[in-house]
């Protein structure tokens, strides 16, 4: 018999039963809704956590930090001058100047760059309030859309964010551009009972966009590392942890020998961290949290199995008689069966195209509320369905189908065509 | 032609011995109509299932134009039930959830019959147990004498060369009774296909060419309608029994 012919006929006795295969592709149904969320959830977080990263950082850049040692259960060796001791006998092991110096002189290296702790009392403007200051290097690698002006390149420039272009009272972003504002710095290391300060006046060279995708995010004043130094110099010389880093950005020459430039610094005993070992550290946690979900998934098919087994068994018995007919009409063995397989079949396409289906309409009404809930700005997706992936969940549910129909169709190829027509 | 020797079918083992067929003998020339009569349990449904292939009786052959179906591979017995056999059941057996055209396509299915000449071949068998009218009606929504001319119509749609029907009237009134059987002996006559009835009913038995009757699991007598009654077979033994 032509495997047209057997299909078509499935089909007919699918359509013939038709509560019992909705009730039963719904079972399985359940599972194709978990994991074909799952995969979104997965795709869209990878994206989500790509679009941070590479809007952050750049494939040349490595980020080096001191090798920590953060076991508080017993006393630690003392590790030199520059490590800063915390309560509960934690400590943080900080950059030198000569540690700087020492990644500077390796092969492959292009610049390296101090991290910077920037303490700046306040900023403010001729005639305006005074405001917190969360002050930054502005760091030409980082992508951010200018509303108006461009990037910090003379030293006494900054490029702000549209907060603090509001907040300091420029009436547009525009009027903003070659302004002056104020940044007013305490010396941390001066003797004295009165606070000595210093204003250190910069022109506004463009003002960004708040992106979501963005680390330094919501708002900053972002200036050039020229100044970034000078305030640190001002703000630290005198105290003890002057000439100190948290860490340091190294560029390497290429983002081809990035690798190697990483493997060098790593052997002189620094923790270092690239972008890729960024991405893989949060595409790991991702990908828990989808096996997580998957798994889920998973069960609820496995419990689906048992539905359609069931399911099948019975269209078995209630069919004895057609059976027996389409034996004795002289249809093959192999065809009995390949009929009740596809009938498997297409209880499982029936499943996964309603869970694929009711995911995928309730992913598209979710995921703006899930970006507003979350605050991941406009034309951020959490969750992304990959037409290949729900493709491959209906089928392999299919396949799944197949499988449980497998006992059932056995059942009714080996049925004995006189005993079934006997049957009345 | 069919030729049945020596076959013997049993049921269980040793005290529960039960002799359904035993030592059958006879021979169906080409196109004749052939009643086997027999009253319930007389072994006459076994002897069916054996001719067509669905049993197989562990004694004796059954040559089928020269090729003894006992010895068949069950993919070889399958093909020959598509291609040669016809049945008819007491009970129709047309599937009630679908069309009268689904149900007579079955058996052209079955047999690989290319699409095409699938439709010309089921216009013609609904045409000749006139039910044109209802192609597209559900099985169910048929009368019994209706369901009884599809499944003729589905035995008849692959053009077989040997039709079953297994009490074909049983379950039909004497008038519609009347009109099924004169389509299967009309069929029988008119396209030299060989008829074979089973059935307990000795008046439908009579309008058959020959008659073989069946007790016991033996032939009791054979009757040549045409001509003149042949010797009964096997009497002798039956006597030593």
């Amino acid at each position: 018999m032509r495997t047209l012919d057997i299909i078509a006929r499935a089909s007919r006795s699918i359509r013939q039963a038709k509560a019992r295969t909705l009730l039963t592709s719904l079972a399985i149904g359940v599972g194709a809704f978990t994991i074909t969320l799952a995969l979104a959830a997965g795709a869209g977080g990878r994206q989500y956590a790509q679009d941070i990263i590479s809007a952050n950082t750049n494939t040349r850049e490595l980020r080096v930090t001191q090798k920590q040692n953060f076991d508080a259960s017993k006393p630690q060796k003392y590790a030199g001058e520059n490590t800063q001791v915390f309560g509960n006998g934690l400590s943080f092991k900080q950059l030198s100047q000569r540690d700087l110096d020492a990644i500077a002189k390796l092969p492959q290296v292009a610049s390296v760059a101090p991290i910077y702790s920037l303490n700046v009392q306040y900023a403010t403007r001729a005639g305006q309030d005074k405001y917190h200051a969360q002050v930054i290097a502005f760091d030409g690698n980082i992508t951010q859309e200018y509303l108006a002006g461009g990037a910090a390149t003379k030293p006494a420039s900054t490029v702000i964010s549209e907060g603090y272009r509001e907040a300091l009272g420029f009436t547009s972003n525009q009027a903003a551009i070659g302004q002056s504002i104020n940044l007013v710095v305490k010396q941390a290391g001066a003797n004295s009972p009165q606070p000595v300060t210093k204003t250190f006046a910069i022109k506004v060279s463009g003002v960004y966009k708040s992106s979501s995708l963005s680390f330094t995010n919501s708002s900053s004043i972002q200036v050039t590392g020229d100044l970034a130094k000078e305030i640190y110099t001002y703000n630290q010389q005198g105290t003890p942890s002057y000439g100190l880093f948290m860490g340091a950005y190294v560029f390497a020459d290429s983002s081809d020998v990035t690798d190697q430039v990483k493997q060098s610094i790593s052997s002189k005993g620094f923790e270092v961290q690239t972008a890729k070992d960024l991405m893989s550290t949060i595409f790991q946690f991702i990908n828990v949290l989808q096996g997580i979900l998957l798994g889920f998934g998973v069960l609820a098919v496995l419990t689906s199995v048992f539905g359609i087994i069931n399911t099948q068994y019975i269209s078995v018995l209630e069919r004895t008689q057609q059976i027996g007919l389409m034996k004795a009409l002289g249809m093959r063995r192999r065809d009995v069966g390949r009929l009740f397989k596809f009938e498997a079949a297409w209880i499982g396409f029936l499943g996964g195209a309603i869970g694929a289906g009711v995911a995928i309409a309730a992913g598209t009404f979710a995921n703006p509320l899930i970006t507003k809930a979350l605050a991941l700005g406009t034309g951020t997706n959490l969750l992304i369905f990959e037409p290949l992936s729900v493709v491959a969940i209906i089928v392999g549910l299919m396949l799944v189908s197949v499988g449980a129909g497998i006992l059932p169709a056995r059942k009714a190829a080996k049925l004995d065509p006189i005993e079934a027509l006997r049957t009345e | 032609m069919i030729e049945v020797r020596g076959v013997t079918k049993t049921y269980g083992k040793k005290q529960n011995k039960f002799v359904a067929l035993d030592q059958i003998n006879f021979t169906i020339p080409d196109g004749a109509s052939v009643a086997i009569l027999g009253k319930s349990g007389s072994g006459k449904s076994t002897l069916m299932h054996a001719m067509s292939g669905l049993d197989r009786p562990e004694v004796g052959e059954i040559l089928v134009d020269g090729i003894d179906i006992l010895k068949l591979k069950q993919k070889a017995v399958d093909t020959f039930r598509a291609k040669k056999i016809g049945f008819i059941f007491q009970s129709f057996f047309v599937q009630a959830n679908e069309t009268v055209v689904d149900n007579v396509s079955l058996p052209l299915e079955v047999a690989d019959v290319p699409r095409a000449e699938r439709t010309k071949r089921i216009d013609a068998a609904l045409e000749s147990v006139e039910l044109t009218d209802k192609r597209k009606s559900k099985a169910k929504n048929l009368s019994g004498g209706q369901k009884q001319r599809l499944a003729i119509a589905r035995a008849i749609v692959n053009q077989p060369r040997i039709i079953f029907a297994d009490e074909p009237t049983g379950n039909l009134d004497s008038a519609t009774g009347e009109k099924v059987e004169d389509m299967l002996f009309g069929y029988n006559r008119n396209n030299g296909v060989t008829l074979i009835i089973v059935t307990h009913d000795a008046d439908l038995a009579e309008k058959c060419d020959i008659l073989i009757n069946i007790k016991d699991g033996k032939v009791a007598s054979i009757i040549d309608n045409k001509h003149q009654p042949v010797t009964p077979m096997h009497t002798i033994r039956k006597i030593q029994l």
